[in-house]
């Protein structure tokens, strides 16, 4: 059999999305630090949508995209596709990004939101081909392929149905409130795309990195068709029966899903021979409990009335991206991307005496986590009490712990211009 | 792996090239490749100067294959300077936590 080596993907493919990703996160705070009123109003307005978009494409589907490029060889076992098709998204990923999100913060619905939408969906395109083709020539099946795969078909239908919002804000052709179509825009990404690509990947690098001894593959295949036949169920209601009747109950069927998900991680992480865990990983653990803080906060807003107050949708997706998203990506940024610059650094016919955690500081990683988790949940607080004295400081704290994960990024990829590491 | 027995008429080359073998360390797990149970068999036949190792990686995909058999090639040169070297990746038996020994789950915080 091969050895996987010969599947690493160049430096292109994954670092620059990585270190825009990082940039991106400070950005948001920054943005969401001049927009602290506006999370107590109602979230659909241009502010809280430009923050949205940023968080969405600029950071979270980012620094996604170049962890697939560099995980699918891994996970498919052979070698990706293309390596130029990555830079060609990333280079309409970005432009598409910040048009997008400078128009819905002016909220000027004229052609550069359109140029920068297609952008983006062009970009997306072109990486959904470059993993779908790559996934073809997989001599391996199995449940993570099909959830990474799924992930991608889901975000092409996101993307698309959030084109077609913006088309209805000119020509108002859709039969429904826009409000309707907005949910189900947002659940399709959250669910469809975030959620399955984040359970997809994860169960094939925590019982990596754990060394566990059992894994419960049933749970992940159940997961996996719960989740689905919501979604599947929840865009045929809502975009073809124009309806909200099921919602509740497609909400169910996801919930139990995660709840199928995190029973397998829980199995693995009994199994597992590597119970000493570093930072990275206890941030990713900690993400990963987070996952339920969103799914508490819909269930009590569905329990409250038929309609969900404003003040708790906001929280919801506030506590989907910026808590169980943004943790879960910094957690794992310490245990990817050092050991991808390692890879970059050390080459097979020398024997290693550099190791990917030398890399990197796992103090850092600690002290990053400690300044954002208390400012997350401030922030959290301020939003469904809501109040401004709680959002400010957690807005700062934020700030801080997103400067400090940019510095230190930029730090890890800047190693591979280090000429101590030269000779290695 | 067997342990080496100490009538084996190649005891001392098997021993050092173990010891050597201690120093290549799997990246992400930050343990040596020997107690992670990674070496399947070695092979010394001093007659026709040939070393064969038998080897394996803890995923048939690990990201880190070549770095890992590049550096058992490389120790295996110095433990058995002018000879052939031949390393068999194998997946079969498929490397399991068992293979770990007492001194690696040790340090693994088992």
């Amino acid at each position: 059999m091969e050895i996987a080596e010969r599947h690493v993907p160049g430096k292109r493919t994954v670092l620059p999305y990585y270190l825009t990703a990082a940039f991106c996160l400070v950005i948001i705070f920054l943005m969401a630090l001049f927009a602290i009123k506006d999370f107590g109003g109602h979230f659909f307005q241009p502010h809280l949508l430009a923050i949205t978009h940023l968080t969405v494409f600029g950071w979270g589907t980012m620094i996604i995209l170049g962890a697939t490029n560099q995980l699918m060889p891994v996970i498919a076992d052979t070698k990706l596709y293309s390596e130029k098709l990555p830079v060609a998204a990333f280079l309409f990923l970005v432009p598409g990004t910040c048009l997008l999100v400078h128009s819905f913060w002016s909220f000027e619905l004229t052609w550069p939101i359109f140029v920068g939408a297609f952008s983006v969906l062009s970009a997306l395109a072109l990486h959904s081909i470059n993993i779908f083709v790559t996934a073809s020539r997989s001599p391996v099946k199995n449940i993570v392929i099909d959830f990474v795969m799924t992930a991608h078909v889901w975000l092409m239908l996101t993307a698309l149905i959030g084109i077609t919002l913006l088309l209805n804000f000119r020509l108002g052709f859709l039969p429904a409130g826009h409000l309707h179509y907005l949910k189900v825009h947002a659940t399709i990404g959250m669910a469809g795309w975030f959620l399955l690509l984040i359970i997809g990947v994860s169960s094939r690098l925590v019982p990596m990195f754990l060394l566990s001894r059992k894994e419960l593959k049933l749970c992940l295949t159940l997961a996996y068709y719960l989740i689905n036949s919501a979604l599947v169920l929840f865009l045929t209601e809502g975009m073809i029966l124009q309806s909200n009747a099921g919602y509740l109950f497609y909400y169910l069927l996801i919930a139990a899903g995660i709840g199928s998900y995190l029973y397998y991680i829980w199995r693995c992480y009994k199994s597992a021979i590597r119970k000493k865990m570093d930072s990275g990983m206890k941030v990713s653990f900690m993400a990963i409990g987070t996952i339920c803080l969103p799914a508490v906060i819909i269930a009590a807003g569905m329990l409250h009335a038929k309609e969900a107050p404003v003040a708790i949708v906001t929280a919801y997706g506030y506590s989907f991206f910026l808590g169980f998203i943004t943790m879960l990506i910094m957690g794992q940024t310490f245990k990817t991307l050092p050991f991808i610059v390692w890879m970059h650094l050390t080459r097979p016919d020398r024997l290693q005496q550099l190791q990917p955690k030398d890399l990197y500081n796992d103090k850092l990683v600690v002290l990053q986590q400690w300044i954002y988790l208390p400012g997350f949940l401030l922030f959290l607080s301020g939003i469904l009490v809501p109040s401004g004295y709680l959002m400010y400081p957690g807005c700062i704290m934020m700030i801080a712990a997103s400067v400090l994960y940019f510095g230190h990024a930029f730090y890890v990829v800047y190693q591979l211009k280090n000429e101590r590491y030269r000779n290695y | 792996m067997n342990d080496i027995e100490i009538t084996d008429p190649c005891y001392e080359e098997k021993i050092r090239l173990l010891q050597l073998l201690s120093l290549v360390r799997d990246p992400e797990l930050e343990l040596n490749i020997v107690d992670l149970g990674l070496i399947y068999g070695i092979d010394i036949d001093k007659g026709k100067k040939i070393t064969s190792i038998i080897m394996t990686l803890s995923t048939p995909t690990c990201p880190a294959g070549d770095y890992i058999k590049g550096g058992v090639e490389l120790m295996a040169k110095e433990a058995c300077p002018g000879f052939e070297i031949r390393i068999e990746v194998t997946f079969e038996p498929l490397w399991s936590a068992d293979n770990i020994s007492e001194a690696g789950r040790e340090e693994l915080g088992w």
